[in-house]
């Protein structure tokens, strides 16, 4: 779409592509400790249902996926396969972190091989509290990430730089 | 060492006696009383039984490895422990797999016995400068089968057909630690041994593929020798202390 890229995209058409790219997300999860038990329930279980929020769960590579959710302890060995497997993912691409250790560490803060939080590697857009957060703020963070989409400017995120974490 | 609380001892003390009063016979004569008194000498015949077995074994070990056993320890019901040189550590499992049938690796490991020299402890908010304790002031107390220096060899191989485990440890040099590896016996031990590398420094030759296992291949350091330092808390104090909130009616 040329429109996009000359970055005088219009309004109503902004509105209609952001509301279509919301409702229609495929999730790539990275469960990495005992966070992935409750993400499995979020996405995986027909009580909380993921999919009438659009979101699409199981997509068969991360090259398919449009956001990632990391829920668990990321260790310094599982770090550079985080930023690769992120890597491939198609822009635009968001990142959900879920649980006090892909946040911040957790409670391994002080641990001499876990990662402090994954936005150390990867940008993130929504942070999930909790150990673990139950289904249902996993769902909030998901709604808080489609309020996000819905308000972005596509032709700004585009024009920008490509966000490089040092 | 930490001395034992007082409520702990309290605590012990009153279950000797309760299980003291449990034992004594009791005087009047009635039927249920008979019957009760049979199923304990039942218990304490299956005691002795087990006993039995662990000291037959210990005296095979005994009679097998001569001179090489340095001590061993008899738990009744919870297996065996003995302590050989790390000399001799590649013997030993021979021995007990050959002679004793001992057929399951169930696990290898080593212990480091220093006392922590940062003083950490849960409650600890932050570790003491390494300058002001001295590792070598604080004595080192060992676990069953005692030792000598810092660091021992642990594994734990168990006897199917015998229905028996046996710990056998072996103390290494505390400068330059290193042991045979198990892997020509019990091919399992390859990732035990990779493991303890990594984590203890401790070498172990003939070992075909010496890699870390968990760590990334980089890292510098044995994470689990008591003297490796947390670097996040030299940072700052343990969050978990300084966010203990009041409980309601109490006051602060």
């Amino acid at each position: 779409m040329g429109l996009v890229e000359s970055g005088k995209m219009p309004k109503p058409l902004t509105k209609l592509l952001n509301m279509s790219r919301r409702y229609s997300m495929w999730v790539y999860q990275w469960g990495l400790a005992c966070c992935a038990i409750e993400m499995g329930a979020a996405f995986a279980s027909p009580r909380y249902d993921v999919m009438r929020l659009g979101v699409i769960p199981l997509p068969a590579s991360p090259r398919q996926a449009d956001f990632l959710v990391v829920s668990g302890t990321v260790t310094d060995k599982m770090a550079p396969a985080v930023r690769r497997l992120w890597e491939q993912m198609p822009d635009p691409k968001y990142v959900i972190s879920m649980g006090s250790c892909a946040n911040c560490g957790g409670p391994y803060w002080d641990s001499y091989s876990v990662t402090k939080g994954v936005d150390q590697i990867i940008p993130v857009d929504v942070y999930v509290p909790g150990c673990p957060p139950s289904p249902a703020a996993c769902r909030e963070g998901i709604v808080l990430l489609q309020e996000r989409i819905m308000n972005e400017d596509m032709a700004e995120r585009w024009k920008g730089d490509p966000i490089v974490v040092e | 060492m930490a001395e034992i609380p007082d409520h702990l001892l309290k605590r012990a003390q009153a279950a000797r006696e309760k299980a003291q009063a449990n034992q004594e016979p009791k005087v009047s004569p009635n039927e249920g009383v008979t019957a009760q008194t049979t199923s304990v000498v039942d218990d304490e015949s299956l005691v002795q039984e087990i006993d039995e077995k662990a000291e037959n074994i210990l005296h095979q070990i005994q009679s097998g490895l001569n001179e090489k056993l340095i001590s061993s320890h008899v738990a009744p019901n919870r297996g065996l422990w003995i302590r050989v040189s790390s000399k001799d550590w590649r013997e030993t499992a021979q021995f007990l797999k050959d002679q004793l049938d001992c057929q399951f690796f169930d696990w290898l490991s080593v212990i480091d016995w220093m006392p922590s020299p940062y003083g950490r402890e849960l409650d600890t908010e932050q570790d003491i400068e390494p300058e002001t304790v001295n590792p070598e002031e604080q004595p080192i107390e060992w676990g069953y089968t005692g030792g000598q220096t810092r660091f021992q060899l642990i594994c734990r191989v168990y006897s199917i057909t015998l229905g028996i485990g046996i710990m056998v440890k072996a103390d290494l040099d505390d400068q330059n630690p290193r042991a045979l590896s198990l892997i020509p016996i019990y091919p399992g031990a390859n990732w035990h041994e990779r493991e303890a590398r990594e984590m203890f420094g401790v070498t172990f030759d003939e070992h075909p593929d010496l890699r870390n296992i968990y760590l990334p291949g980089d890292f510098e350091g044995h994470p689990l020798r008591k003297d490796y330092p947390l670097l996040s808390r030299r940072m700052k104090p343990w969050p978990g202390v300084v966010d203990v909130e009041v409980m309601p009616g109490e006051e602060k």
